[in-house]
């Protein structure tokens, strides 16, 4: 058996693709795998190429890897385009019609005539790829009793013919992979530990965090690829006493969160980054008239309209500065489909305890990618409440009091007593509109601290991963779903014997400085990938930081691979060891 | 006196900046002495406002104030009362304010049909940023940004909301203090989205199109027989170009957004709540 193992699965939208890779996926959970995937939507809505890769190992994985192990490819199109990502001793899966590339490679190549099959045996066209599941099952030794019992589940809402056929496909697969094929040696599934994880999608998780978090009003308009968190929160939040808006714009969207979270619930809204351009003017409201919210931003190719299903992380400038005026704002990153449930414990957490917006910034491979996750990640989940107002005992109540700490204790609406005005306009401890520059000059001070505050609040020290100790030549920052890529990446150039280290900080705005600055102390060299053409990470580090930035950017739509980045940090490594010979050169 | 100490206990101390003359110190009057007859604890008053003279309403009024930004009202006011329907929610705004910028949002606050009332102040110009045409001028001949003549047509802000579907729709006037309480009274009241649009002139800037004299000659009640069920009634009414008819035209009660939410929770639980541990359950 491998430790770690990759399945590409690739065919036309409609041939069943996903449901092959999904099964796969579930039950790989269910034995106690860690695994990743990645998959392409084709634009249209029906037909065009499509693809599904998972990769499951026994250790935790942060990528979805980068070659594969195996490759199933449904039609002669898929074959060509997916055949270069398989190893050079992978095992290649096709239609039997499909004419093989001949390069030299030594995969092991299975022709199966999976349509014939189908059409033929079951009478069922559309049952090719569960006979694709079958192959795959007694290839890779999936146990049938699993596979069974998940179509089942899967089908249990279809007619009994439809669970019949399937269970046909299921088995002729698996008959005729037996009768024409020797099983490789050593090839299939890792084995998993005795405990079973829970898949699911990075939206799914945002969506289950947030309920988990405390959310009980959402408001949204729907947008690619942040939709499913509005959608699975439709069906599920009023089982919890909660309620889901579909508004006629983003503005009103987010002016709903502010009038709910203000009436006293945690709220909520999620978009994509034209969302985003459209709220920056509330989330100013949100800033200056001290609102928790929470606001999730799915990254996807922009400016405008942009690449509307692909993946881009070019939204951190917008996330961080987008209003007009000085108006502080949290901004977190997850990097892990984990990290989206807790992530979002983190947002609710900051919002309500600092009452100031929170975005949440993921991006579209990491909205869609399906991972697995420890149950134990909702219990997690970081708890925090709004700092509630006593009525004065003589006089009107001061909302924005001046004090020591720049958190003053809210009233919602309803507490006795506490009658109070909250304004879009600089406003004085009463909220009281008030525009002379001592009042402008206090209160945009008392907004700023509370970044300063979040900054040493506990729960942001373990909002900062560093991979590796100590001095390294190399130092690799990177946010967001970038982070696995780099993971891997730092771990191929160590093999490779470079002196690398890596910093993620998943608390963007305010930075975890004591953290960084350690950081660019211990390195000499610092490499930002990131998925933007920009460089708008590395452009915050120097103007933060002042340290000279690396930057490795991409705009291809998909995210980083970790070649790409062990290719930097060999070319970073190599100009450092030139420049010290030339130092040392010089001084001879 | 004791009315007076009532009247008193609404305002929250901070004088009005409206200027000398503005009929909207009449409207606030009116909504005062609505939440004084309906005696409504000012605790459980959540009054929302987008940007311009008569969004700074709320600064004067003691209750839960929202003074958002431009054109926003509406989305706010309708997510505080998702979050607490227990809330008596007052939307307040200008022309400018309500069918300009935030024009979007008035069907969709109709059509979801809240629990709120939404007074327009209709005053037929942009006061506060000293004159220029809004969406309800008509006669002024220039303005500062139509100084050789209007570039469009006035919107009629009471025949939209019939259209968009409001549930309750009542036009008054500023100087008409008691019809106008009586209007405010019954929006209020009214278990759904209520707007109601009052005439009022701007002393500075429009006293052409929101002539005092003028629109005393032109207005005439609501007739008697008149059925504010009937959308095409109502509609004939608040669109009649010859005479300006003043009170409700329209009120056709049915479930409010509440009411939907109690509704889809009610589908979705099928009697029995869930804890988060059921949810999770889906994803093993």
């Amino acid at each position: 058996m491998m430790h770690d193992f990759t399945l590409r699965v690739a065919g036309e939208s409609g041939e069943g693709v996903i449901t092959v890779g999904e099964t796969v996926a579930r039950i790989a959970a269910r034995e106690g795998l860690q695994l990743v995937t990645f998959r392409t939507f084709p634009a249209e809505i029906k037909g065009g190429a499509c693809m599904m890769q998972l990769r499951l190992s026994e250790q935790k994985i942060t990528y979805h890897g980068e070659k594969v192990d195996c490759l199933v490819a449904l039609n002669q199109v898929a074959l060509d385009e997916n055949f270069p990502v398989l190893k050079e001793q992978g095992v290649l899966l096709c239609e039997a019609e499909c004419d093989v590339p001949d390069d030299g490679l030594s995969a092991t190549v299975y022709k199966v005539p999976f349509e014939r099959i189908a059409v033929r045996e079951i009478g069922s066209r559309i049952s090719k790829n569960i006979v694709v599941l079958g192959v795959l099952a007694e290839l890779l030794g999936i146990p049938k009793p699993r596979i069974e019992e998940f179509l089942a589940e899967k089908f249990a809402k279809k007619s009994e013919a439809i669970l019949d056929h399937n269970m046909q496909a299921l088995e002729k697969g698996i008959c005729f992979a037996r009768e024409n094929f020797s099983k490789r040696e050593g090839f299939g599934f890792p084995r998993g530990k005795p405990e079973r994880h829970l898949l699911m999608t990075g939206n799914e998780a945002i969506a289950l965090g947030s309920a988990a978090a405390g959310v009980k009003c959402f408001f949204g308009y729907p947008i690619t690829p942040a939709s499913e968190i509005m959608e699975w929160l439709a069906v599920h939040l009023p089982k919890l006493g909660g309620k889901v808006l579909q508004t006629e714009d983003e503005i009103s969207a987010i002016c709903a969160v502010a009038g709910a979270s203000w009436a006293g619930e945690k709220s909520m809204t999620a978009t994509s980054g034209p969302g985003v351009s459209l709220m920056s003017e509330a989330l100013g409201l949100l800033s200056i008239a001290e609102i928790p919210a929470g606001i999730v931003d799915s990254q996807r190719g922009g400016p405008s309209t942009g690449l509307p299903t692909k993946t881009e992380q070019s939204d951190l400038m917008l996330a961080i500065h987008g209003s007009h005026g000085d108006a502080p704002r949290v901004v977190i990153a997850p990097t892990s489909v984990s990290e989206c449930i807790t992530m979002m414990g983190a947002a609710f957490y900051f919002a309500e305890k600092y009452q100031i917006p929170v975005i949440v910034l993921v991006d579209q491979a990491l909205s869609a990618r399906v991972e697995t996750v420890n149950p134990r990640a909702v219990e997690e989940i970081p708890q925090s409440s709004r700092l509630r107002a006593q009525a004065p005992a003589e006089g009107n109540f001061a909302r924005y009091k001046l004090a020591n700490s720049p958190v003053s204790p809210a009233a919602i609406p309803g507490t006795d007593g506490c009658e109070h005005m909250v304004t879009g306009m600089e406003h004085d401890e009463f909220g009281n509109f008030a525009c002379d520059d001592e009042t402008h000059t206090a209160m945009t001070v008392k907004r700023f601290r509370k970044l300063e505050e979040i900054e040493n609040d506990p729960l942001t020290q373990n909002l900062c991963e560093t991979i590796g100790e100590g001095r390294a030549d190399i130092g690799v920052v990177t946010w967001g779903s970038s982070a696995g890529p780099v993971e891997e990446a730092i771990q191929e150039a160590r093999r490779l014997g470079i002196s690398v280290r890596g910093l993620v900080p998943k608390i963007l705005n305010p930075l975890p400085h004591a953290q960084m600055k350690k950081f660019f102390s211990e390195v000499s060299r610092v490499i930002v990938p990131e998925l933007n053409f920009t460089g708008q990470l590395a452009s915050q580090l120097r103007a933060t930081y002042r340290v000279p930035t690396i930057s490795l950017t991409k705009i291809k739509g998909v995210p980083l691979e970790p070649s790409e980045i062990v290719a930097k940090i060999i070319e970073a490594a190599d100009g450092l060891q030139q420049r010290s010979a030339r130092r040392y050169g010089r001084a001879g | 006196m004791e009315e007076q100490d009532k009247f008193c206990d609404y305002l929250s101390g901070v004088n009005p900046v409206w200027c000398p003359g503005c009929g909207y110190y009449g409207i606030l009057g009116a909504l005062v002495e609505a939440f004084v007859d309906l005696n409504l604890p000012s605790k459980e008053l959540a009054l929302i406002s987008g940007i311009g003279c008569a969004s700074r309403l709320p600064y004067f009024v003691k209750a839960y104030g929202f003074h958002s930004i431009h054109g926003r009202a509406l989305p706010i006011a309708q997510g505080v009362k998702v979050a607490n329907p227990n809330l008596t929610v007052v939307a307040v705004g200008g022309d400018g304010d309500g069918l300009a910028i935030g024009g979007g949002h008035f069907p969709h606050a109709a059509r979801n049909n809240a629990d709120l009332t939404y007074i327009l102040f209709n005053n037929a110009i942009y006061g506060m940023t000293k004159g220029q045409f809004s969406p309800t001028t008509t006669l002024l001949s220039s303005t500062k940004t139509s100084p050789f003549g209007l570039t469009g047509d006035a919107l009629n802000p009471s025949a939209l909301a019939i259209v968009y579907g409001a549930s309750f729709v009542a036009r008054g006037f500023s100087v008409k203090k008691e019809q106008l309480k009586d209007l405010i009274m019954q929006g209020i009241r009214h278990p759904g989205f209520a707007f109601i649009e009052i005439l009022s002139s701007c002393s500075s800037f429009n006293t052409t199109d929101m002539n005092v004299a003028h629109l005393l000659k032109a207005i005439d009640t609501v007739p008697a027989d008149h059925d504010p069920e009937d959308p095409v009634a109502a509609l004939r009414l608040a669109g009649n170009e010859s005479k300006i008819h003043l009170g409700v035209l329209r009120r056709s009660p049915r479930p409010s957004l509440e009411d939907r939410f109690q509704e889809i929770q009610k589908k979705a639980q099928r009697g029995k709540s869930e804890g988060i541990e059921n949810l999770v359950r889906q994803f093993a």
